[in-house]
């Protein structure tokens, strides 16, 4: 990650903190809103692997933070979790740089995320995180995931591209490693 | 290595100085954030109405017959209204009731629905800097909403009373039969709990309202919820007593912030 790379991932999670306040949340289907942060934090991870999607996540992590009433570092630790084992797609055989794919592990991870952020919410805890309702808000997050996913994984890869592009002088693979 | 990031940050949220730091930085991105949520939030309004509305459509239809109903009740009335409301000016004016008539109130919007899908908590335009606090009642025109959570300069985050965390000293009845309880939240669209209750079972239909008693948090005589569901266990040993907040919590607009602190 160099410093093209943050900016970046910092215009990415400063608009979907905005697009998530201002129109997800309004968005209200019996009581729960589609997430788009968990997304991004889920792509990170499908789209730059375990370790730099872990990273990503944190980072978007700490964003989503700011505006969440639960406590400061639960929702990065959650996305630092969800990026990771998303990035575990990217061991599977096959075309792991297939934008399907990717979009696929990113509705998986946003689906995971919520579930997780519940259990690790309940587990500090915090009042009505693991009830019936938890059912209906991962299904939500989970609809709004098939719609959000490609303009997420589009972001992610806009935003790894910065990082792969400075060192190789022209765009390579997300994800990929680079050498000279 | 992040994830012990992670819990650093946790831990250093639950120390006092850092959680101060941390509040104030959230403010700050709350009041940031703010006119920017107010703008969308009045052009998506009606986007979210069509929203509830298709996913709710057989509740907005029998709401409609009900609400016709209503009308005509009310238009049935209308001509006892003046007489009444001069009657009913004059009691509360005797009886000095805390929510009609003694207390100070703010109008506010809301502008965003719960940022946290596991929390019920509203957003409203007025902070710190309309007189808008930390612990004060949140009222709409049928009865009480909430409490303000937390307050930035210019908004602040009311916690339902559904919310899980709320717990309200209530109570019912008349003067001779007059009951106590506390109503605790079960969550989105969930009947209020009545428990631990002291004196005669509420009967259905009855309206509870704050007692004002449980450590002054609330003022007496706000209205909360109507009683329905009393289910007694077949041993008789337990009872099951439910209400309905007797605002409607998915699709308020407009809410007063009562500018009362509870009693030290």
């Amino acid at each position: 990650m160099n410093l093209r790379s943050w900016s970046r991932l910092g215009a990415v999670a400063l608009l979907a903190l905005v697009v998530q306040v201002a129109v997800l949340d309004q968005l209200v289907v019996h009581g729960a809103h589609p997430e788009v942060l968990v997304l991004l934090a889920a792509a990170a991870g499908a789209v730059a692997g375990s370790q730099r999607g872990a990273m990503i996540g944190f980072v978007i992590g700490l964003v989503a933070d700011l505006v969440l009433p639960t406590p400061y570092g639960l929702s990065a630790l959650t996305y630092v979790l969800v990026a990771f084992a998303a990035g575990g797609v990217r061991a599977l055989p096959g075309d792991r740089d297939g934008r399907s794919l990717q979009v696929a592990t990113c509705i998986a991870g946003a689906a995971g995320g919520t579930l997780c952020f519940a259990v690790l919410g309940d587990l500090l805890g915090q009042p009505g995180m693991l009830d019936r309702q938890g059912a209906v808000v991962v299904l939500v997050v989970t609809v709004g995931a098939l719609v959000l996913a490609f303009p997420s994984v589009a972001a992610l890869r806009w935003v790894v591209q910065g990082a792969d592009r400075s060192v190789t002088g022209h765009a390579i693979p997300s994800g990929g490693s680079a050498t000279r | 290595m992040l994830v012990l990031a992670s819990i650093t940050v946790l831990t250093l949220d639950y120390h006092g100085e850092v959680s101060h730091g941390i509040t104030h930085i959230r403010n700050g991105v709350r009041d940031a954030l703010s006119p920017v949520q107010r703008g969308i939030s009045a052009a998506l309004h009606p986007v979210g109405d069509v929203f509830a509305g298709a996913f709710h459509y057989g509740a907005v239809q029998s709401e409609n017959r009900r609400l016709e109903q209503q009308l005509g009740k009310l238009q049935a009335a209308q001509a006892e209204g003046a007489f009444a409301s001069r009657q009913a000016g004059a009691v509360l004016a005797l009886a000095h009731l805390p929510f009609v008539a003694n207390i100070t109130s703010t109008p506010a919007e809301v502008i965003s629905a719960p940022t946290s899908n596991f929390q019920y908590l509203l957003e409203i335009d007025r902070g710190t800097g309309a007189g808008v606090g930390p612990r004060m009642p949140v009222v709409s025109g049928r009865g009480l909403i909430g409490t303000v959570a937390v307050s930035s300069a210019s908004t602040s985050t009311v916690r339902l009373v559904t919310d899980k965390s709320s717990s309200i000293g209530v109570t019912f009845g008349t003067a001779a039969r007059a009951g106590n309880a506390i109503a605790d939240g079960q969550g989105f669209a969930e009947p209020l709990s009545i428990q631990e209750i002291s004196g005669p079972l509420p009967v259905l239909g009855e309206t509870v309202f704050t007692s004002g008693t449980d450590g002054g948090a609330y003022p007496a005589g706000i209205p909360i919820a109507r009683v329905t569901s009393v289910k007694t266990s077949a041993g008789g040993l337990t009872t099951t007593v439910n209400a309905r907040p007797l605002v409607n919590l998915d699709t308020i607009q407009y809410v007063s912030v009562l500018e009362w602190l509870p009693q030290p």
